[in-house]
């Protein structure tokens, strides 16, 4: 630290210009991560406000609040917003974009021109999306099944079939930026086994990203052009094969579940390590862990396809190696309690967001061990089960690291401390929010009730009105970080180089850091998270 | 700039050697012959050894291209692990979806 | 910093860093492009294993003598680029930028030949949802290889335009001595994208122009 305290404070990143100006055309990694942070929290509330909507009609069995095209449309709206403006790019564009050059010594990521050409791809895409919104929405759900969406749809398919082709290409060039950073810009000393497990998350987030997305977005052309045309290689009427379109899309959107859970599960390492004062447990598990899920995630996408006439042989195979991902994933689970063995244990915001993370995503892995099983799958299929399910995977596990990570690094990212007790208050809230709301689904899944209905079985009502009411405090817990966040930006008190006194190349320099990170080229002598124990 | 000094400073000169001119008008020969060969190939009777004929000889050319024309026999191997990944994922894609396709009941056609 | 005529952007250490990083971004953004076009060559293996007949009568209807000679000039772009990068390596200007517009020109020549082949099938009613008048067995099979021909040539085409601009601006820089001995990475990089949309073609001239060509 003396270092810093010597030389007088570095113009931060913040103070290289104040103008909107300054902001739209900046190169600096920093900068474009909060671009993206803006960008991806405004979508996250307008998709909350989506489910809230859905929550409400499903407090009664009656279909009252809206007709069941809207709600087909406020689904689809949910689930394209969800998945593609903000839990793809959540971790890997704002955290990602700011830490990965900070945590392994770099001024910035290798194409900073590009970086900031894949924001604007976001606004471009995300622009169609509210354009498809405002001129009535779409239909078909996010998984835009043929041949609904090619011939039958008459919602605005294709306008959201661009914003998302569009969205597409900004992921693939984060991720070749990413990729392309590691491999290239390390600081001296920092050996592939000493990079700290965020960056790993994200060095195999950016493999996923290339090697899934232009799958979709050749897909998405294919939808785009049988709908333009009527005639194309989906529509069974003319002999072309729905299921054939449900293996590109998996083959994309599978994957895309790991682009949301990996760097949740690299954000984890760093909050747990830290909140237990210890080395991570067994630290090259964790790394061919995340290697290893990032491989075989490319090989289950049929586990999304067993009663869609996809072949009994094929399915068997898919579930076998859909259970085979589960060992990777065990693996980090043991780790990192293990690491929290004998830790010094904190128990501050990050934390319990991260402990909140562990448990949640432990019960959604072990019930998607269920849906694998094939014949239980069938049971189980288009149900709340598989709703809950993946909910505790990208709600109970992504949202909850994203917002630990936001936590985390906010005094880095910002300079500045935000309230500790409202901090807590609102990761404990959010967590019984999030299981009030989910786990009853899974008993409503169980017993039957289908998924994307706008009305029930009477029977099922109990279950629902719990959830919806679980629905309106976890809403209630995700607006508070907005309010004592944006607080802090003025009022919080001022935060060293290091408030949590953690190891990582991210605290040696100031908070916040300078226009290009370091004066002078970090060099590394030792592996991530060397804590006291 | 001073501070950056923590490697030594390397040029431009780096990347892999220009090849000689005969290697690349010898692979251009070979593609053209290989070109023929496909042609030829296809018009003889050889039932699905046509098919594998074909796709042989379009493998050979590609790794003809991407050896010599692109340079990967001599730059990095890096380089050589990126390229075969791309490959290696569409293989991927195709044959777990051909295990659907092949082992399926077929669909009764519309017409 | 001495006075280098290409300044290293202040993200990278020295030019053999920039380079490195260059060359890698490029490649992977091939991988994604080979995965790109991926999609249509599974759909098409996948079509085809449920119409054997059908697809080898859509291809008899192809322009075998065309697409043998466009392959062959794209071959020749091909070798046409890689030696202008040898030649800029070697500090020869004017044949470099000669070889470039000369990889442009016969870029356009397969973009030529490709449009006389459009046409033809137009008029042959080989054209689905614009102008299709196939009759017979097999006339619903070949609607689906005539629509993955259209995407995959389509798709190809473009990527064939975006090479032709790229290889004149490629070729103007390099007639303006941006280019040298010691720095020529984007042309490089433009000639590997170049061999890439070659390698796609490589593929697509059997599985479009060569199937059931015998008997």
């Amino acid at each position: 630290m003396n270092t810093v305290e010597r030389v007088p404070a570095p113009r931060s990143y913040l103070e290289e210009g104040y103008g909107l100006r300054s902001w739209l055309t900046t190169h600096d990694h920093k900068r474009i991560a909060i671009l993206y942070g803006i960008g991806i929290t405004f979508f996250f509330f307008l998709g909350g406000l989506a489910a809230a909507l859905i929550r409400w009609e499903l407090v009664t069995p009656a279909g009252d609040l809206m007709s069941a095209e809207t709600y087909n449309k406020t689904f689809t709206f949910h689930g394209v917003v969800m998945v593609w403006f903000f839990l793809i790019p959540s971790i890997p564009a704002t955290l990602g974009n700011f830490l990965l050059p900070l945590m392994i010594g770099a001024r910035d990521v290798a194409f900073p021109r590009l970086n900031l050409f894949s924001w604007y791809l976001y606004v471009v895409g995300g622009l169609f999306t509210l354009l498809c919104l405002l001129l009535g929405g779409v239909d078909t759900g996010w998984t835009f099944y043929t041949p609904f969406s090619t011939m039958f749809s008459n919602s605005n398919v294709m306008l959201v079939v661009v914003g998302v082709f569009v969205v597409g290409f900004s992921s693939i060039f984060t991720g070749l930026n990413f990729i392309v950073t590691v491999h290239t810009m390390r600081a001296p000393g920092m050996t592939w086994m000493r990079l700290p497990l965020f960056v790993w998350a994200m060095y195999a987030v950016a493999l996923v990203m290339m090697l899934a997305t232009p799958v979709l977005a050749m897909t998405l052309a294919l939808i785009g052009l049988e709908r333009l045309f009527g005639v194309g290689i989906f529509d069974p009427a003319l002999g072309g094969d729905p299921v054939l379109f449900q293996h590109f899309f998996w083959f994309y959107s599978h994957p895309a579940v790991y682009i949301m859970i990996l760097p949740a599960m690299g954000v984890v390492s760093e909050l747990i390590t830290n909140g237990a004062r210890r080395r991570i447990f067994g630290y090259k598990f964790m790394v061919w862990a995340i290697i290893g899920i990032a491989v075989v995630g490319f090989l289950v996408w049929g586990h999304h396809m067993f009663v869609a006439g996809q072949s009994m042989y094929a399915s068997i195979v898919f579930s076998i190696l859909s259970f085979i991902i589960a060992v990777p994933s065990a693996i980090k689970v043991f780790n990192w309690t293990a690491t929290l063995y004998r830790g010094d244990i904190s128990f501050d915001a990050p934390m319990l967001y991260a402990l909140g993370f562990v448990g949640l995503f432990m019960l959604g892995g072990l019930t998607g061990l269920f849906l694998a099983a094939t014949a239980l799958d069938v049971n189980l299929t288009d149900t709340y089960f598989v709703v809950a399910h993946f909910h505790y995977i990208m709600v109970g596990g992504a949202v909850m690291a994203y917002l630990g990570g936001i936590h985390y690094w906010w005094p880095k990212i910002t300079g500045r401390l935000y309230s500790e007790a409202w901090a807590r208050f609102a990761a404990i809230l959010m967590f019984f929010g999030f299981n009030l709301t989910f786990f009853p689904q899974y008993i409503l899944g169980y017993e039957g009730m289908p998924r994307r209905y706008h009305e029930y079985l009477p029977q099922f009502q109990v279950w629902n009105v719990l959830s919806s009411a679980g629905a309106t405090i976890l809403g209630a817990a995700y607006l508070l970080p907005l309010f004592y966040l944006a607080w802090s930006l003025r009022h919080g008190a001022r935060a060293g180089p290091n408030p949590w006194d953690a190891t990582g190349l991210e605290w040696t320099v100031p908070s916040p850091p300078p226009l290009h990170n370091f004066d002078e080229a970090p060099e590394v002598t030792e592996g991530p998270y060397a804590y006291r124990r | 700039m001073n501070a950056r000094a923590a490697r030594p400073q390397r040029t431009h000169r780096s990347g892999p050697r220009p090849p000689s001119l005969a290697s690349n008008l010898w692979t251009l020969a070979a593609l053209l012959v290989l070109l023929a060969l496909s042609a030829g190939s296809a018009l003889l009777r050889l039932g699905p050894f046509n098919a594998v004929a074909n796709l042989g000889i379009a493998a050979v050319k590609a790794s003809l291209v991407l050896g010599i024309f692109m340079r990967l026999k001599s730059d990095n191997a890096l380089l050589r692990i990126v390229a075969s990944a791309g490959f290696a994922w569409l293989a991927v894609m195709i044959a777990l979806a051909l295990a659907d396709v092949l082992t399926r009941t077929p669909l009764p056609v519309p017409w | 910093m001495n006075a280098r005529p290409h300044p290293v952007p202040e993200q990278f250490d020295d030019p053999v860093q920039q380079r490195e990083a260059a060359t890698l971004g490029m490649w992977a953004f091939l991988a994604t492009e080979i995965l790109f076009f991926g999609v249509l060559f599974a759909g098409y293996t996948l079509c085809r294993v449920r119409f054997p007949d059908a697809f080898a009568e859509g291809s008899r209807h192809t322009d075998m003598l065309l697409g043998t000679l466009e392959t062959a000039v794209l071959l020749t772009s091909s070798c046409a680029a890689a030696l202008s990068v040898r030649e800029v390596q070697l500090g020869g200007r004017r044949l470099a930028s000669a070889l470039l517009a000369a990889t442009a020109a016969l870029g356009v020549a397969f973009l030529v030949m490709h449009g006389f082949e459009y046409v033809a099938e137009y008029r042959e009613g080989l054209m689905p949802a614009i102008h299709y008048t196939q009759q017979g067995v097999h006339a619903r099979g070949m609607e689906i290889f005539y629509c993955l021909y259209y995407f995959i040539t389509g798709f190809h085409s473009i990527h064939v335009m975006v090479g032709v601009v790229l290889m004149l601006v490629m070729a103007g820089r390099t007639w303006r001595r941006a280019y040298d001995a010691d720095y020529h990475t984007p042309l490089e990089l433009t000639a590997l994208y170049w061999h890439l949309v070659d390698i796609v073609w490589i593929f697509v001239y059997p599985l479009v122009y060569l199937v059931g060509r015998a008997g």
